[in-house]
């Protein structure tokens, strides 16, 4: 018995020592950097609460904390809205249809963030770009899309409902077909439209997959980095500026590590939050 | 019907990259707008590429750091999923909920000490260093988790009556019941190393280590865009991973089935 117990932790021991390695000491060591302010030469001074006051008391944090908020607001509620309006209209389909259109769904999902914003970047352009080609030929005036105070970030949580899109209607596909034809026919028999179904029945059931997919979409959309990075840089003025690309610069550009440490640390603070509100209220029973 | 709209609009955005990537200069500023290339064999935009960059070098990288985060992470995390699945030890729940609980870290959380121990250990500009957040994911630990818990016990006690080793067991009976995932496993590691662009942004910086996503990037700038050049670079970077992720998508879906049969 006892052979089989060191078998057991064995197995696992790279695992263990890889995310020690990778994750929990660095987390540690972000945690502990967010109190040093990092001097030229490689010194490094206490500072106390003196980075979290300096990032926090920041209007350029604060903007990029806004804009971070006002891309979640745009892109989930519309991605998980049109993933259950699709993954509902496939669920009517005969199985190779569906497979058909549910597999053209998910192709945007294999693309790397950096060539869908890039992809999506000509699609916007101003002067030669496709969108508004489309719009000066239904007589609209032309937009400016990604180069737009007002337009950047719609125009950003297009791109991200593109990506996503697929990966949520599968969610809720597989949810869908799991759902008993008998729960259907009961409803049926009581006299229940077909809009009735989908409101007392269908969506009810659904519920577990619409938490989950939302906070999926918060983190994912929260993250927004590549699709940054390739297109706008944060600008017009700022105004695509998000939290982790104001990190990446605080770090990589600027170098001031102890103030980057603080993000690291409000960053994981708030998906921390997050995450715990999802397994309250979608509570998994993990059986080990 | 709507249904089918939106998928043709979904798709439309990669035909037409696909179709200005084979439009010249002048084609593509044409008012009004052209749909279709004027010579469909029009592979100047392509060549430009491959001349501009070491965009096969590129390619290359990113091929090889795939592979080899498909294969450490099938490795580890199939090793990690046996001991969690079938082992009591002390420890054991500790350890699984919190590697479980780094789902809950942000990467841009750890990345800053993650850089300094790197340049640390001399590893900037190297592919062990690119590799190194990428060896294995939390996602493979848990998969292969999921998948052994369903491998029958009688199957591992069977082969330990007949004297088979623990490690006897992890090979022949335990792999060769769990296929399925291990192919999902490799599929989706190698996409999301191939994908990935935040950390090789932070660790690279000489072009012969570049991947294929910083080498996309390569080809904008604020101010001046050559789109013909920037869609063929995209067609360039998203081809390999689209041909296998359509060719392999039966091996996920089969897996789904599979484990959806053993309940």
């Amino acid at each position: 018995m006892d052979r089989q117990r060191r078998a057991g932790f064995l197995f696992v021991l790279p695992a263990v020592a890889y995310f020690t390695c990778v994750y929990f000491v660095p987390l540690v060591e972000s945690l502990i950097g967010s109190f040093y302010r990092t001097l030229p030469g490689g010194a490094s001074r206490f500072m106390g609460f003196g980075l979290y006051e300096r990032v926090f008391t920041d209007p350029v944090f604060w903007n990029s904390v806004r804009n971070t908020i006002k891309l979640l607001a745009l892109s989930v509620p519309s991605t998980v809205a049109l993933a259950l309006a699709v993954a509902l209209g496939l669920d009517r389909l005969t199985l190779r249809w569906r497979s058909l259109w549910a597999a053209m769904y998910f192709v945007p999902f294999a693309v790397s963030l950096v060539a869908a914003a890039l992809i999506w970047q000509w699609l916007y352009d101003p002067v030669h770009g496709v969108l508004n080609h489309a719009l000066v030929l239904v007589g609209l005036p032309p937009q400016k899309w990604l180069q737009s105070l007002n337009q950047v970030l719609p125009s950003l949580a297009a791109v991200n409902v593109w990506v996503r899109l697929g990966f949520d209607t599968m969610i809720f596909l597989a949810a869908l077909q799991a759902i008993p034809g008998e729960y259907y026919e009961a409803a049926a028999i009581d006299g229940a439209s077909a809009s009735q179904q989908l409101w007392r029945v269908t969506l009810p059931l659904l519920n577990p997959q619409v938490v989950m997919v939302c906070i999926l979409e918060l983190i994912f959309n929260f993250k927004i980095f590549d699709q940054i990075y390739a297109t706008t840089q944060g600008g017009p003025a700022g105004a695509s500026q998000t939290i982790i690309p104001l990190l990446y610069d605080t770090a990589f550009k600027y170098f001031r590590l102890g103030e980057a440490s603080v993000m690291a640390v409000f960053v994981f603070v708030v998906l921390l939050a997050v995450t715990l509100l999802q397994w309250r209220i979608f509570r998994r029973p993990v059986d080990y | 019907m709507l249904v089918a709209a939106g998928a043709l609009t979904v798709v439309f955005p990669f035909v037409w990259i696909a179709l200005t990537s084979l439009k010249t200069p002048p084609e593509i500023q044409r008012v009004p707008l052209q749909l279709l290339p004027d010579h469909w064999s029009n592979l100047e935009n392509y060549r430009e590429v491959f001349r501009r960059a070491p965009f096969s070098r590129f390619l290359l990288n990113s091929a090889l750091l795939a592979t080899v985060s498909a294969a450490s992470s099938l490795v580890v995390s199939a090793l990690a999923g046996y001991g969690f699945a079938k082992f009591r030890f002390p420890g054991h729940t500790v350890f699984f909920f919190a590697i479980i609980g780094i789902l809950m870290v942000p990467f841009q959380s750890v990345v800053v000490p993650l850089y300094l121990w790197v340049s640390r250990l001399g590893l900037l500009d190297t592919y062990l260093g690119i590799l190194a957040p990428d060896l294995v994911s939390v996602f493979g630990v848990f998969l292969m988790r999921q998948a052994i818990e369903v491998v029958p016990d009688d199957y591992i006690a069977a082969a330990r009556i007949d004297g088979c080793g623990e490690w006897g067991i992890f090979w022949r009976v335990v792999l060769p019941a769990v296929t399925p995932a291990l192919a999902t496993l490799a599929i989706i590691k190698f996409m999301w190393t191939w994908n990935e662009f935040f950390w090789p942004l932070v660790v690279v910086n000489s072009p012969s280590m570049k991947t294929v996503t910083m080498g996309l990037i390569g080809f904008t700038n604020m101010y001046f865009i050559e789109y013909n050049l920037v869609t063929a670079a995209a067609v360039v970077s998203v081809l390999p991973i689209l041909l296998i992720f359509v060719i392999l998508q039966k091996w996920v879906v089969q897996a789904a089935v599979m484990t959806g049969l053993k309940g």
